[in-house]
């Protein structure tokens, strides 16, 4: 072969990729890791224990899809009784012994407001969590963390909006007095005042072991025709319904997120009544149950039969489980849609593909393909109880706010 | 029978580090911690600070506890006072004061403002006793938490959503690090351990194991049970408000829920199992309530693997494990984690002859 420039060039190229392509195969890790904080322990360790087999379940299923970029996953699920130090302490113990951490999973709003500002630099990494507080959904001051679906602060527009439509005048906002629950009271207030709807009371209670008949007896005077509740998990909303049912109160009760997990109401219904009927509120995602038109649930529920039999997961995915998957499903496809550019994965680039999340197919997770914007996803739609088939059913249809 | 700590002259007696050993450890702990701070890995770094934060504040709890025999439930809330005030006083004068003196002026006013208000939760000591200023100092922690999350005094306090605190910045050196600002923090611990030690040499400190040996007794032989319970009750306080400042500098983000009454039971567990009333006290007994937890964790996890099940049957053993280790300290040596130290030390200084 004759050699002149174009030849030299075109040989030196070959030559650089041949020897390039080992160094780039040695740079790709043997796995990726996922770390994660749950409350196993503490007071939502029963939220906690339920969602750290789907978390198992997740790293299962997305190595039977091939990993990241043909790298498969490994999660790691560490405790944090709830306490955000405790959860920020796991955070850097996986920082230091996992260097191919390629995404987080926190576990209160508490944990995520502690850790936002320590997220820069080498320290940064794409992080989903259990909250949807409202502050948490803010690109601007940190592209890293984001909402699997609308803020509280979402969720209770949807409430008021939905109240309006059925001609309510009237709301109290009972909450617990955390960061939790206080959250969109604020902003729930101002919402209300501009749909029309008069704010009649805001009552805080104790988020555990609240003194149920002050507060029924407040609601009661406040003549409130709808009550909104809001930073409540396993308990306190159920006692506060039944105690107003006791009460002989007819207002109707709404609740977000938390509050809408159909195995709590079922054991409240078995031991207490059937006074949840009725009860209403904002779920970001189809029940598990609504698998007909979401493949992804019957994928999970297939597995589950499987994995979890004898268990409470066996034929149920609760809606907490649901809501991790739904976050680090965001999160894989993100960390994917880099792999695939054939870029290094980093939290930045990780952070640039997750805002550019649009038109998303989930599965059936949400009513249809989502859009991240602004980090969090704003659809979701009112479900209610039903004591006697023990389901939520819908009873708006999608909502986008 | 020790022989090898003579001393030639009430000088040699009188000071902090009075024999050898002492000086030897002391050094070789200045050594030591300079090493770590160079090489070891952040998750060393951030355990470590989390040390040297709690054991400012014990070595505070000491001096009221220990020595003064006074004994505090709600010193946590000194802790909040320090982070809060530092952290306020930061957001107040930032812009007009320049931010490289700032934490000359933040810290001391923080101390200054925990010892006052200290000051005041003392109070009822010069009443109450034992159980009854156990609750009584409860009642602080509930009062301070509760204010600080009150929406009246959030735009200073930030409520319940906190505030996010200052990168300290010491004449123009940013320790922006977790790593530089646990060099602060050691240094800052090691002064602290060292004044305690200083003070219960002193009038002072004589007065406060006086009051916690017998109060009526010291009172007949002088000593102001008004003014030295209150002074103990100042500078505790002020070594918890202390170790509040360096809390918020420390951490990015400052939460009400971060100073809650664990964290004073958490003080007052690490001083009993350190031991009471003893310097090294605060060191033990801070080593096993931050480090213990950690080891299980990490043993529990190299045992057990990732697997779902095991990692939720792996929370509650480690609470449990804990928990019994605790208790079997306190079974075997009531005194403290520095009674088993001192008596091995006595064996190992007159080795081969008798021990114990």
């Amino acid at each position: 072969m004759k050699l002149n420039r174009r030849s030299f060039l075109a040989s030196s190229a070959a030559a650089t990729a041949v020897m390039g392509t080992p160094m780039i195969l040695r740079a790709q890790p043997s796995e990726y890791v996922v770390a994660s904080s749950l409350p196993l322990t503490g007071p939502f360790a029963t939220a906690g224990q339920l969602v750290s087999p789907a978390l198992k379940m997740f790293e299962a299923l997305v190595n039977e899809d091939g990993g990241i970029g043909g790298v498969p996953i490994r999660t790691t699920i560490e405790d944090s009784g709830y306490v955000p130090a405790k959860a920020l302490a796991n955070y850097q113990r996986a920082l230091a012994t996992e260097p191919n951490m390629v995404m987080y999973y926190g576990d209160s709003t508490g944990f995520m407001k502690l850790v936002a500002p320590e997220l820069k630099g080498e320290n940064a990494t794409l992080m989903g969590s259990t909250s949807f507080a409202s502050d948490l959904a803010n690109p601007a001051e940190n592209p890293y963390q984001y909402l699997p679906g609308p803020s509280y602060e979402d969720q209770v527009d949807i409430l008021l909006q939905n109240i309006k439509d059925a001609g309510g005048t009237t709301v109290a906002f009972i909450f617990s007095n955390t960061e939790f629950g206080r959250d969109p009271i604020e902003h729930g207030r101002k919402r209300a005042e501009e749909l029309g709807i008069k704010v009649v009371l805001e009552e805080s209670t104790k988020p555990q072991g609240a003194d149920i008949p002050t507060h029924v007896t407040k609601l009661a005077q406040s003549g409130a025709e709808h009550c909104i509740l809001q930073g409540y998990v396993t308990g306190v909303w159920p006692q506060l319904i039944g105690g107003a049912r006791q009460f002989g109160l007819p207002t109707q009760f709404h609740g977000t997120f938390w509050g809408m997990e159909k195995l709590i109401a079922d054991r409240v219904t078995a031991e207490a009544g059937p006074f949840l009927s009725g009860y209403s509120g904002v779920m970001p995602y189809r029940y598990s149950y609504d698998s007909a038109d979401a493949p992804a649930y019957q994928r999970y529920a297939a597995f589950q039969k499987k994995a979890f039999a004898g268990t409470p997961l066996e034929n149920y995915m609760p809606t907490w489980g649901l809501q991790s998957l739904a976050s680090l499903n965001l999160g894989i496809e993100a960390l994917r849609r880099v792999a695939n550019k054939g870029e290094e994965i980093t939290a930045d680039r990780a952070a640039e593909e997750l805002a550019g999340i649009s038109d998303f197919d989930m599965g059936g997770f949400f009513g249809g393909p989502v859009t991240m914007k602004d980090n969090k996803i704003g659809t979701g739609r009112v479900y209610t109880y039903d004591a006697e088939t023990t389901l939520f059913t819908p009873s708006s249809d999608w909502l986008t706010v | 029978m020790i022989n090898a700590n003579l001393k030639a002259s009430y000088g040699a007696d009188e000071r902090v580090l009075d024999n050898r050993y002492k000086q030897g450890f002391v050094y070789g702990m200045i050594v030591l911690l300079a090493l770590f701070t160079m090489g070891a890995n952040d998750y060393a770094i951030l355990i470590a600070s989390k040390m040297g934060l709690l054991l400012i504040a014990v070595v505070g709890i000491n001096v009221l506890t220990g020595y003064t025999g006074l004994v505090s439930l709600g010193h946590g809330a000194f802790v909040a006072i320090g982070a809060y005030a530092v952290t306020i006083f930061n957001n107040v004068f930032t812009g007009t004061l320049p931010a490289g003196i700032m934490p000359f002026l933040s810290v001391p006013f923080a101390v200054a403002l925990a010892a006052g208000i200290g000051i005041v939760v003392g109070l009822p000591s010069l009443r109450v006793k034992g159980l009854y200023l156990a609750v009584t100092t409860l009642s602080a922690n509930f009062i301070v938490i509760f204010l600080i999350e009150q929406e009246v005094f959030a735009p200073w306090t930030g409520g319940m959503v906190g505030l996010t605190t200052n990168v300290p910045n010491i004449l123009g050196w940013e320790l922006d690090t977790k790593r530089e600002m646990f060099g602060l923090i050691a240094v800052v611990g090691l002064a602290t351990i060292l004044m305690a030690q200083n003070l219960i040499r002193t009038r002072v400190g004589r007065a406060f194991i006086a009051i916690r040996d017998r109060d009526y007794s010291a009172e007949i032989l002088g000593i102001s049970l008004l003014r030295y319970k209150l002074t103990s009750f100042a500078i505790s306080a002020a070594f918890c408000g202390l170790s509040g400042a360096l809390f918020a500098f420390f951490y990015a983000r400052i939460l009400p829920e971060q100073f809650e009454l664990n964290l004073s039971l958490e003080l007052v567990a690490a001083l009993i199992i350190g031991g009471m009333g003893r310097t090294m006290g605060p060191v033990f007994g801070v080593i096993i309530i931050v480090m213990v937890p950690e080891v299980i964790k990490i043993t529990f996890g190299a045992i057990t693997g990732d697997a779902a099940g095991m990692a939720q049957l792996r929370a509650p053993l480690q609470e449990i494990a804990f928990g019994l280790l605790l208790v079997v300290f306190l079974l075997k040596e009531p005194l403290g984690i520095n009674q088993i130290t001192d008596r091995l030390l006595r064996a190992a200084n007159r080795w081969p002859f008798a021990r114990g």
